[in-house]
């Protein structure tokens, strides 16, 4: 009896235990925590992140980023909607509008009244362009929307790029054509087969896992001199009042874009395993500097290789240490043409509103007003400095004019990818601007303000762009300057099309084709032929269907414009 | 001679007997009520877990949309299915679940059963364990690591090609994976390295269970090593390997899709996909929000399944062997 009770005893000092035990585990954070979640590669903050806490401090909320690992944003999207499990905050990308059809965001009109930050952000016009079927707006587009005054230095899109140290190698020549670009990645790579720690460089490589495969396909469309409409061509040469949609995969510059690229590749100046790399090999493979030569957007490569590029090594066979930024690895944009002398709009000046996508709050946040309330926050020019400039002192200095700049230990942190994690918070997929600050002086970026811009240049970029005469990246494009078109840009509805339709289904079969056929013709031994069978199987999938709906919602956006 | 046999006979009719009368009484539940109540909560869970799902089915027949539910969505009858067999790709994504499945149970089955035989063979009882640990514990990686390895290795920088290359037996880096004719063995290869050691646990188990006795008496007989394997341990291994090849059989649609999924790309697409990353890319990813679809395709797979288990569980039935139901 005595032992069963004392065993009882023992039994509820144990349960006391490990309620307060696990009272003490659950102490509630001093700030509201919500989570967001962007259908985007990304790195996660680690969770005493410094300026995310100082960001804390002033609005009270904290937010927990998770971003895509390994699937691709529909799916990631898909399995969202499927299990009903929303975060507070979340960038669909792709799937936004399966989102709102599902009933998943809350719309964000009566915020917008409430919190002038946001209503900022785009004209009355703007903002309707975002309305929803239901007159609604449920999400708001945060990139490239400049503050008062475009200040653009970067090229964010697409481009064949190449290193500044073969550009370097043979005197700064003009590259115009793609036979000229190959022909000099050829030149270099004879000359200097090896990297400084004995592997051989690798002259061009490609992307073409999943949807990323537009570094493949897409080149004919930008060839031909057209703007990054993304799954056409929208041909107004007839006047802007009457847009025609080309199919860029059966035009003549496709098969001459192609057969240059089996030519490559059958000399070897293509990487093998163009073909079958994953993401992760490719970004990989370009850390290592290896790669002279490559097409594909800006973002989509660029801020992943930067802390490599940056870092301090000493395998070179000399026992020379040695950095890839400074031996002239970083890429610089070309815009190639298949004519020499053609105009071109790799680069799209002006700001580009990406309505088919966008930051949006969930139904399942608790507590919506105090959401917008921090998005609006994040606006204040106090936080948008603490986001991109960092902390006073810290990270930047002021200077007597009141014109931030940062120390070389300064931008080197800020290139790191652990002093990221653990010390620098952008919120980098809710809004924000560029362009010029609200103090009038320095830039909402660092990346945007000329000192800060020609200061991170690595030295062989900076002579680079001397020699060339530009001034930033989008000099170096060079691109037209023109006026967006209404209708522009055409992805922002192909992406979201659904099998619905039969155009809907020609473009999910449009796709499975060419990613079966563009690597197939580029490693084929006999490219007639096999260009011959791809364009048959083309035609088999009814691409037709998809160019009729384009065509519809090219005329449908006009008329909307003029509306 | 003749009595026995009756006289089994005849317990054999009692028994019989006794088994189909109906014996459920209210005395009987009284005596067994726990043991009613035990098995109640497997039936009650088997019913919540298993059967309450399948009222979902009913979104095959609809166009389903997520806020509509089921009561508000549009019944299109076979519209889903029909949409799905006229579609070539599905026809082939079929193919591959069926080839690259029965290649994994085949060679799965008869490695891991050679592996089982041949570790048991091994006399030093400190290797044996050895081994047999290290060859289950790639059981535990998961998919994304071994296909990091497996895509490594056969890159046209990886071990694979180096060494081929430095044996002088190819000349220039062989592209394994941009070529469909190697997918299905790349496939089968890795899912051998990776449950191989895993599978063969069963039988190893199986064959401890075998009596010593034969083999003794096999070998006062003059069996030698070989023999014995052929004559005594396989046919004593016959009922596992039918009730696993049964119940495997069901299977065989799970060909699998992380392995397919992370290793395929362009160029081998058209022998890479299976049903799994089908009903992904055409009925969960966002732009392609069609549960009917996904749900059709499902219905399918699980009626060839079940096709296949009674087909092969008859089978057995036939042959006098052990069965399943």
């Amino acid at each position: 009896m005595k032992a069963k009770k004392l065993f009882s005893l023992a039994l509820a000092a144990v349960m006391v235990a490990s309620c307060v035990a696990a009272a003490g585990c659950g102490k509630k954070s001093k700030y509201t925590e919500f989570t967001m979640f962007a259908a985007m590669a990304g790195k996660e903050k680690d969770d005493d992140n410094e300026i995310m806490e100082l960001i804390a401090e002033k609005t009270g909320v904290k937010v927990k980023e998770t971003w895509l690992t390994g699937q691709d944003a529909g799916e990631a999207i898909g399995s969202i909607i499927a299990s009903g499990k929303l975060p507070d905050f979340i960038d669909g990308g792709d799937g936004c509008v399966q989102l709102y059809e599902n009933k998943m965001l809350v719309a964000w009109d009566d915020y917008l009244e409430k919190y002038p930050n946001l209503k900022e952000m785009y004209t009355d016009k703007e903002w309707d362009q975002f309305r929803m079927s239901d007159g609604k707006i449920y999400w708001a587009n945060v990139f490239g929307n400049h503050y008062k005054e475009d200040t653009t230095t970067g090229h964010n899109g697409e481009a064949f790029w190449i290193q500044a140290r073969v550009l370097e190698w043979d005197g700064y020549p003009t590259i115009e054509t793609l036979d000229q670009y190959f022909d000099l990645l050829e030149r270099y790579a004879a000359a200097n087969p090896n990297m400084p720690d004995g592997t051989p460089v690798i002259p061009y490589t490609c992307l073409c896992e999943d949807w990323k495969y537009y570094c493949l396909e897409n080149a004919p469309m930008f060839l031909d001199g057209y703007p990054n409409d993304g799954c056409v061509i929208v041909d107004y040469s007839a006047g802007t009042d009457n847009p025609k949609i080309v199919d860029y995969n059966t035009t003549p510059t496709a098969k001459i874009y192609f057969a240059k690229l089996n030519e490559e590749y059958n000399k070897g100046a293509i990487d093998p395993d163009f073909a079958t790399q994953t993401y992760d090999e490719y970004i990989s493979k370009l850390s290592t500097g290896r790669v002279l030569g490559l097409c594909d957007q800006y973002w989509d490569f660029a801020y992943s290789i930067m802390g490599p590029f940056a870092e301090e090594r000493n395998d070179a066979t000399d026992g020379q240490t040695y950095r890839l930024d400074k031996i002239g690895c970083d890429y610089v944009p070309l815009g190639l043409t298949i004519n020499a002398g053609m105009e071109q709009e790799w680069h799209s000046y002006g700001d580009e509103l990406n309505k088919a996508s966008g930051c949006a709050v969930t139904t399942s946040c608790k507590n919506p007003d105090l959401a917008f309330e921090f998005l609006s926050r994040l606006l204040d020019q106090d936080i948008h400095d603490l986001r991109f400039w960092g902390i006073k002192d810290t990270d930047y200095l002021v200077d007597a004019n009141g014109m931030y700049y940062r120390t070389e230990e300064m931008r080197d942190n800020w290139k790191s990818d652990a002093y990221n994690a653990k010390h620098c918070c952008q919120y980098s997929y809710m809004p924000q601007w560029r362009g010029r600050s609200k103090d009038g002086i320095n830039c909402m970026m660092p990346d945007e303000q000329p000192s800060e811009f020609l200061a991170t240049l690595s030295e062989p970029l900076r002579k680079c762009f001397e020699a060339y005469g530009a001034g930033n990246y989008a000099d170096m494009v060079g691109s037209r300057v023109c006026d967006q078109q209404p209708w522009y840009p055409m992805w922002s509805w192909s992406n979201s099309i659904s099998n619905e339709t039969a155009g809907g289904i020609a473009w999910q079969k449009m796709g499975e084709t060419k990613h079966y056929w563009l690597p197939k013709v580029v490693m084929s031994a006999d490219f007639e032929t096999d260009w011959a069978a791809y364009m048959d199987a083309y035609n088999a999938v009814h691409p037709e269907d998809f160019l009729a709906e384009a065509q519809a919602e090219a005329e449908k956006r006009l008329a909307d414009s003029k509306s | 001679m003749e009595n026995s046999i009756s006289q089994s006979e005849k317990l054999k009719q009692l028994t019989e007997k006794e088994l189909h009368k109906p014996k459920f009484t209210a005395k009987e539940f009284k005596r067994q009520w726990i043991l009613v109540v035990i098995s109640a909560i497997y039936v009650i869970y088997g019913i919540i877990f298993y059967y309450l799902p399948l009222l979902g089915w009913i979104m095959a027949f609809q166009n389903f949309k997520y806020y509509e539910g089921f009561t508000g969505s549009k019944f299109v009858g076979f519209d889903k299915f029909k949409f799905l067999f006229s579609d070539d790709s599905f026809l082939r994504v079929i193919r591959n679940t069926f080839a690259m499945g029965v290649l994994n149970l085949f060679f799965g089955t008869v490695v891991a059963i050679a592996f089982a035989i041949l570790l048991n063979e091994v006399r030093n009882r400190h290797f044996k364990k050895a081994i047999q640990t290290i060859s289950y514990l790639p059981h535990f990686l998961s998919w994304i690591i071994v296909v990091a390895i497996v895509h490594d290795a056969l890159t046209s920088t990886g071990i694979i090609n180096d060494l081929l290359m430095r044996f002088g037996i190819i000349k220039q880096a062989y592209p394994f994976l941009a070529k469909p004719g190697w997918f299905w063995p790349i496939v089968t290869l890795s899912n051998l390295w990776k449950e191989t050691g895993w599978n063969a646990i069963i039988y190893l188990a199986a064959i401890t269970a075998i009596d010593p006795c034969l083999y003794e008496s096999a070998a006062i007989d003059g069996a030698g090593r070989f023999q014995k394997m052929r004559y005594i341990t396989l046919p004593s291994l016959r009922p596992t390997i039918m009730i696993l090849l049964i119940m495997n059989l069901g299977n065989v649609l799970n060909a699998g899709f992380e392995l397919q999924y992370l290793l395929g790309n362009g160029l081998v697409q058209n022998v890479s996909k299976t049903i799994d990353i089908y009903v992904l890319e055409w009925a969960i990813s966002a732009r392609n929000l069609d549960y009917s679809l996904g749900t059709a395709a499902g219905i399918f797979k699980t009626v060839v399944s079940l096709t296949l288990i009674v087909i092969a569980n008859f089978i057995a039935k036939r042959k006098g062997d052990e069965r399943l139901f």
